[in-house]
């Protein structure tokens, strides 16, 4: 059976921002499916999410209710998201309580009644929530096969009227063995929800979904005024395609610094600033922006240690100008800094904003502030959500330099605290020096993927004009990396002693 | 606070019993007009919430209107939802009173689930009645605690 013969399966929108991609574009059209949590973690407002993105008229929605939340009640708070259309009620949202039937009957009745509304409504989405009701009544009054044959033929009765359908329960993952609801459907969605510290952190699994690839692992997601909202792992750029590999270079707005680099940072690079504070790690990011907007290139600055116009005022000092590039969508500033933020859903902010003004340069100053941005929960998975989110934007070509705050050490030289210089092509290291009494600043290239570079290291200062670096390579010093150089005794052209700063001409 | 109906929830009240009675046939003419309009709400009202859930609403309502018309005392709430009354009636005494009820119903669940899908739920029982009004979203007026 060749590809065009095979059955094609529907998918259909789940109404959940970034969770059809995490599905592998949509709910598969008539699947049997649980939603399973505990309590208060969003799986009756996944399932009306749903049944509002996809009841019509023709194929309208039945949920049932069964013993969990009034349906007065349910409504009553349902309507405050935004995702909720009072126009769909009643006639392509229908609700029928089951309880009942359930209070007073046996499964077979159940099954009669869901069957009964199913044939009469004709629905396209059948929701029962709770189904972990109807079990808990069979497992008190059938055995298991009894059980098993209820879900088979619920399952098989609604797949067959064309119902695309969600059973809502709260159920432990340890239930999930040998479980005869779990082994008929075709769908299973977890949604977790942890209290980690001061953050609650939610989180949904996949944990089955026949018929399509979806995205594995666990996905943060939040629940806001407009419902649920899921952040794949993958950031949404997992079917985009990479762009052409770029020979072009970047100037970072310092010539001198990008003869050093070997010509600009190579398009599609992930450049790290490393060095102490005060160094200038984002006066150089700043620079790097700017240079970028009078290339035409927007940028993007995700910053967490100041707000926007405090940047934009401090870029202004040096002589840049952040601010009408903002008024010009050629730069979006984006303040990230409300200390319960997942990881994904930081990054995806950043994508959005990146992708929203086709963005080829993004700063992130700094990856210390971005870690503290996040929920403690969301700590651990920073560096790996990182090197998700880095490989996904230099793969379709924008440049990123981040900046990272080192403590200066006076007997080695350490790139970054954070072990991520695996996230990185290239390296620029600034630092303290103390050479004749006085503090100065001196800059290196440590690493470029892309090719050579200069091994030179050379003394810089922050003028009106920004990073200005200062004559050639420092000579007749030793040590300078320690911090603590000792001047070179010898005679000759390499004793010559470090000349006094002074500004770019 | 003292517990208040909004005037105009009782004037709609009024225009669905006028309706529902236009709309008699002679074979109904013997069911008593109010338990007939009750009964059309039942139904639906019942599916939504189920059947407890309607008669707790029912007997709400129904406490709610007895601060305002005694008499209804007469008047009980069956195990299934539907209501039943003690003494013989009289068709406009019993309008009167049935859409005193009526209009705590509503309000009633103008408070719970607003006004908007309140609306449209009766619109579902009752297609031709409309509620003209500028009452605001909710019952600022409807206070569930008299």
């Amino acid at each position: 059976m060749n590809r065009e013969d095979k059955v094609k399966i529907n998918k259909l929108p789940t109404g959940v921002p970034g969770l059809d991609e995490i599905m592998g574009g949509g709910l598969p059209e008539y699947s049997f499916n649980i939603i399973a949590g505990s309590p208060g973690c969003g799986k009756t407002t996944l399932a009306h999410q749903f049944i509002f993105a996809n009841a019509t008229p023709e194929k309208p929605a039945l949920y049932f209710t069964v013993l969990g939340e009034p349906a007065l009640k349910m409504l009553r708070y349902q309507q405050q998201y935004t995702f909720f259309d009072e126009g769909k009620l009643p006639g392509s949202i229908r609700f029928v309580n089951l309880s009942e039937v359930i209070l007073e009957q046996d499964l077979d009745a159940v099954l009669k009644e869901i069957i009964r509304q199913v044939e009469e409504i004709n629905p396209g989405v059948v929701v029962v929530d709770s189904f972990r009701t109807v079990v808990r009544k069979a497992a008190g009054a059938a055995s298991e096969m009894e059980l098993q044959g209820f879900v088979q033929r619920l399952a098989l009765h609604l797949t067959s009227w064309q119902a695309t359908t969600f059973l809502i329960g709260e159920y432990a993952e340890a239930e999930m063995r040998d479980n005869p609801v779990f082994t008929v459907a075709d769908g299973l969605f977890w949604l977790y929800q942890t209290a980690e510290r001061n953050s609650i952190v939610r989180k949904f699994q996949i944990m089955k979904l026949r018929g399509q690839s979806s995205v594995p692992g666990l996905h943060t997601f939040r629940i806001t005024d407009a419902g649920l909202q899921a952040f794949s792992r993958t950031l949404g750029l997992t079917r985009r395609r990479n762009t052409e590999v770029s020979s072009r270079r970047l100037s970072i707005g310092i010539p001198e610094l990008d003869k050093m680099l070997g010509g600009g940072i190579p398009e599609g690079d992930s450049v790290l600033v490393a060095g102490a504070s005060g160094t200038g790690k984002s006066v150089l990011a700043t620079q790097f922006l700017a240079e970028g907007i009078r290339q035409g290139e927007a940028g993007i600055a995700a910053v967490f240690e100041e707000r926007p116009k405090e940047y934009a005022a401090r870029a202004g000092s040096f002589g840049l100008d952040l601010v009408t590039p903002q008024t010009h969508e050629k730069l979006n500033i984006l303040y990230l800094r409300p200390l319960d933020l997942s990881v994904d859903e930081t990054m995806q902010e950043i994508l959005d904003a990146v992708q929203k003004i086709g963005a080829k340069r993004l700063v992130i100053d700094s990856l210390a502030g971005f870690e503290m941005a996040l929920a403690p929960g969301f700590r651990t998975d920073f560096r790996e959500s990182l090197y998700r989110m880095i490989g996904a934007l230099t793969g379709i070509g924008v440049t990123i330099l981040s900046t990272v705050e080192l403590e200066e050490a006076f007997t080695e030289l350490p790139f970054s605290t954070y072990s991520i210089s695996f996230l990185t092509d290239d390296i620029i290291r600034f630092r303290y020096v103390e050479i004749d009494g006085q503090l100065r600043k001196v800059m290196v290239v440590i690493k470029m993927r892309g090719g050579n570079h200069s091994k030179d290291i050379r003394e810089y200062e922050i003028t009106a004009e920004g990073i200005v670096l200062i004559g050639p390579r420092v000579r007749g010093y030793q040590g300078l990396i320690t911090g603590i150089p000792t001047q070179i005794a010898s005679s000759g052209s390499n004793k010559r002693p470090l000349r006094k700063p002074k500004a770019r001409e | 606070m003292p517990y208040l109906l909004d005037p105009e929830l009782r004037d709609f009240a009024e225009r669905l019993f006028a309706d529902e009675a236009l709309a008699l046939t002679a074979s109904e003419a013997n069911v008593p007009l109010a338990f007939r309009v009750f009964e059309d709400l039942r139904r639906p009202l019942t599916t939504l919430a189920g059947t407890a859930g309607f008669r707790s609403l029912l007997l709400r309502a129904l406490t709610l209107a007895k601060r305002d018309e005694p008499s209804l005392d007469a008047w009980k709430v069956t195990s299934d939802g539907s209501l039943e009354s003690a003494g013989p009636g009289q068709h406009h005494y019993d309008v009167d009173r049935g859409a005193l009820l009526l209009a705590h119903i509503i309000g009633l669940l103008f408070t719970f689930i607003g006004e908007t899908l309140t609306l449209r739920l009766i619109h579902d029982v009752w297609p031709d009645t409309s509620f003209s009004t500028s009452t605001a979203e909710g019952t600022g007026n409807h206070e569930s605690r008299g």
